[in-house]
């Protein structure tokens, strides 16, 4: 299975993921490893000043994995600036994975304001990865404008309805230059595979696997998933036909019984 | 000193952000802080002076997908 890069940065695993919704700490970790993942995503939010919160960076940095935070919770270009400065404050990197949903019953991304934030994030030299409808137009603007890959959604985020948008999907991946990684909606490794076989560069999943009553095994079952899917991409999969083709010779020879 | 953390009144000794972050006990890893909506960066803190009222705001880095 080929690597590939976003900015630079080599990834091996194809497989990224999100660290929210695990039941504990040490549950998130077991099974972020068994993924292999090489880059997690994070949040952030105002500090509760009463009570102390697990500290997860130390053992995802002793795992060489590299941080990518969100500006989840940002409605407009403006929060969703002000979001990615505060977290290249805090986790020292100038990636920023660029979301901005002012709608929190179905979580959809505002195109717009992701187009102008993205803009302006890029000037101010960040690294981004907006996560978008899965919108032909848009993505190819966000390319221009200079993000260096695409996260269209599958499904609405969390929702584990899989690859609803694919029609759409592989004309963006079709008409690409810069890597597509399908994000949101993702909710069985079938749905991860059937991502890579059609040319996605790697998916973003986190609700799938930390919500499964083994989130460690299904985080294995992913990671195996997207390998499957992959290396079937990179060998070429067949054509589709309405009409049969025998696999086996039709050979006359039960004509022979007559 | 007196100033509004995350929009609640708040006493400490000292006016710098860093006797703020000392007083708070809270490590200086994956955090950040914004004073009047402005981002604040980390060279900064040891020599940044808060005055009375001050609105800060102080993020920490937490699990999110």
């Amino acid at each position: 299975m080929s690597s590939f890069s976003i900015a630079g940065h080599e990834f091996h695993s194809r497989l990224f993921t999100g660290t929210g919704k695990y039941a504990s700490a040490d549950a998130m970790m077991a099974s972020l490893v068994a993924s292999h993942s090489e880059l997690v995503t994070l949040s952030l939010r105002r500090m509760d000043l009463q009570y102390k919160t697990d500290n997860i960076l130390v053992p995802l940095q002793q795992n060489g994995m590299k941080l990518l935070p969100n500006t989840s919770g940002a409605r407009t270009a403006k929060e969703a600036v002000f979001a990615a400065e505060l977290a290249r404050e805090a986790l020292d990197t100038n990636w920023v994975k660029l979301e901005i949903h002012p709608d929190p019953r179905y979580l959809m991304p505002d195109g717009m304001e992701t187009l102008l934030a993205a803009e302006e994030l890029i000037k101010k030299g960040f690294i981004v990865m907006p996560y978008v409808h899965a919108d032909p137009v848009l993505c190819k603007r966000l390319e221009e404008v200079g993000c260096q890959c695409v996260m269209p959604l599958g499904s609405p985020i969390g929702s584990n309805m899989g690859l609803a948008s694919r029609p759409f999907l592989e004309i963006i991946i079709e008409q690409s230059n810069v890597p597509v990684i399908i994000d949101a909606g993702i909710g069985a490794p079938s749905d991860a595979a059937l991502a890579l076989e059609i040319g996605a560069d790697a998916v973003l999943v986190n609700t799938a696997m930390a919500v499964a009553q083994y989130p460690e095994n299904m985080a294995k079952a992913f990671r195996l998933a997207v390998e499957a899917g992959r290396i079937a991409y990179e060998s070429g999969l067949g054509e589709k036909r309405v009409q049969a083709q025998a696999s086996s010779p039709l050979t006359d020879f039960i004509g022979a019984l007559s | 000193m007196n100033i509004i953390l995350n929009d609640v009144p708040y006493e400490f000794s000292g006016n710098t952000l860093k006797d703020l972050l000392s007083a708070l006990k809270k490590e200086e890893q994956g955090i950040a802080i914004a004073i009047e909506q402005q981002v604040i960066p980390k060279s900064q803190w040891q020599s940044t002076q808060l005055i009375e009222r001050s609105q800060v705001f102080i993020f920490e880095s937490i699990a999110g997908g």
